[in-house]
C-alpha cells in the first residue's frame, strides 16, 4: 500500500466512526425527546457494558465461540468482585490486570 | 464559558486510571499498526482521528490478511455503529450545549470516556460538558501516544494482545458494577451477555452487540414500566453497590432502615 492508500484508509475510517458518534447525540439533544425513550436509554450503559464483556470472554476474534477462556472468566469474576468491595476503577483494573498475566503464566 | 483553574487537574485525576490503562493497549497496537505498514505520523493520525481501540485493532489485522479497503470499512462500519448508542443515551446531559460543541465532544467520545461521563453524569450533578470533553481529551493524549511509542519502538517488546485487551474488559467490568443498582439492572445484564454472545456469532459481526444492548434494554424499560405503582417490588429494590449520591430521579424510594 502506497501513503496515499493509508491517507485515504485513515479519513474514511475516521468519517465512519465520526457519523456514528455525532448524528444521535445532535438529533435526541435538540428534539423534544418523549420520557419513554429517556427511560429505555437509562439501560442502556448496563446492557452495553455486559455486551462488551461477554463479547470479549465469549467470542474469538473470528466471531466463534471461545471455549478456552477459563483464565477470561475467573479474572473476570474476580474484577467484578474488586469493582463491589473496592469500588475504584485503579485498583479494579490492577487487579484483573495482574490476575490475567498470573493465570496465563499458571494454566 | 470559564474554566476555573485547578478544574483540569481534578478531571485529569478522574481520567486517569482510563489514562493508565490505555499505556499497554496503546502500545499493543501501535505495535499492530507498525506490523500493518503504519509509520509513526499515520499511527498518531489515525489514533486522533478514529480514537478506538477495536476499530484500530481491526485495521491492523484486516491489512496484515490484505482485506480491501471496503471490506475494512464495511466491517468498521459495524463496529462503530455501537458509538450511536453511546451518544444517543449521552444525549439527555448535553441538551444546553450548542451544536459546535457537540460534534466537538463526538469527535472524542469513545467507549471508555463514554463509560465514565456517564457515570459522572448520572452521580454528580455539577458534571458539565466541558469537563467531560477534558475527559475525552485526556484519554485521547494517552491513547495516541502510547500507539505512537508502540509504533516506534514496538519491536523491542513482546505483548499477548489478548491479555492486555483484557484491561479494557477490566474496566467496563467497573463500570458494569457501577451502574448495578437493583435486581432488574443484574436481569439485563445477563440477558444481554447471552443475547450479544448468541447475535455476534450467529450474524458473524459486531452488529449482534449492538442488537443486543437495544433489546435487552428495552426489556429492561418495559419490566421496569410494568412494575410501576406496585409498592417496592424485588426486581426494583436498591442494591446500595453504587456509590454515595444516587443520581436517578426515579430510583425507588430508599427508607434509612434497610441495612445489609
Amino acid at each position: 500500500m502506497s501513503n496515499l492508500d493509508y491517507f485515504i484508509l485513515i479519513i474514511t475510517a475516521a468519517m465512519v466512526a465520526f457519523i456514528p458518534r455525532v448524528i444521535p447525540l445532535l438529533y435526541f439533544s435538540k428534539r423534544k425527546i418523549p420520557v419513554w425513550f429517556n427511560e429505555w436509554m437509562k439501560y442502556i450503559p448496563v446492557a452495553l457494558f455486559t455486551a462488551l464483556i461477554a463479547k470479549d470472554v465469549f467470542v474469538t476474534s473470528n466471531y466463534t465461540y471461545n471455549a478456552k477462556n477459563l483464565i477470561e472468566i475467573i479474572s473476570t469474576i474476580l474484577v467484578f468482585l474488586v469493582a463491589a468491595k473496592t469500588k475504584s476503577m485503579l485498583v479494579t483494573v490492577v487487579v484483573g490486570l495482574v490476575a490475567i498475566m498470573g493465570l496465563a503464566l499458571i494454566f | 464559558m470559564k474554566v476555573e483553574d485547578k478544574n483540569w487537574f481534578n478531571v485529569f485525576k478522574i481520567a486517569l486510571p482510563l489514562c493508565i490503562s490505555y499505556i499497554p493497549i496503546g502500545l499493543a497496537c501501535g505495535i499492530l499498526l507498525h506490523s500493518a505498514g503504519f509509520n509513526i505520523l499515520f499511527t498518531g493520525l489515525l489514533s486522533i482521528m478514529v480514537f478506538s481501540g477495536g476499530a484500530q485493532f481491526l485495521i491492523a489485522s484486516m491489512l496484515v490478511i490484505h482485506a480491501p479497503l471496503l471490506q475494512v470499512l464495511l466491517m468498521l462500519f459495524f463496529l462503530e455503529m455501537r458509538y450511536a448508542l453511546l451518544s444517543a443515551s449521552l444525549s439527555p446531559f448535553l441538551k444546553k450545549e450548542p451544536v459546535p460543541f457537540l460534534i466537538y465532544f463526538s469527535s472524542s467520545m469513545n467507549d471508555e470516556n463514554y463509560a465514565i461521563n456517564y457515570l459522572k453524569f448520572a452521580t454528580d450533578k455539577k458534571w458539565n460538558g466541558h469537563q467531560a470533553v477534558m475527559v475525552n481529551h485526556f484519554s485521547l493524549l494517552f491513547w495516541t501516544i502510547s500507539n505512537m511509542v508502540g509504533s516506534t519502538v514496538g519491536n523491542l517488546i513482546h505483548f499477548d494482545v489478548n491479555l492486555v485487551n483484557f484491561t479494557l474488559t477490566a474496566l467496563f467490568g467497573y463500570m458494569l458494577v457501577m451502574q448495578i443498582k437493583n435486581l432488574l439492572s443484574i436481569l439485563v445484564a445477563s440477558l444481554s451477555a447471552i443475547l450479544s454472545v448468541w447475535l455476534i456469532i450467529a450474524m458473524r459481526s459486531t452488529m449482534g452487540l449492538v442488537v443486543a444492548t437495544l433489546v435487552s434494554s428495552f426489556l429492561g424499560f418495559l419490566i421496569e414500566h410494568g412494575l410501576e405503582g406496585r409498592s417496592n417490588p424485588l426486581l426494583l429494590r436498591s442494591l446500595r453497590l453504587r456509590r454515595r449520591h444516587e443520581g436517578f430521579k426515579d430510583s425507588p424510594k430508599e427508607t434509612t432502615d434497610d441495612h445489609e
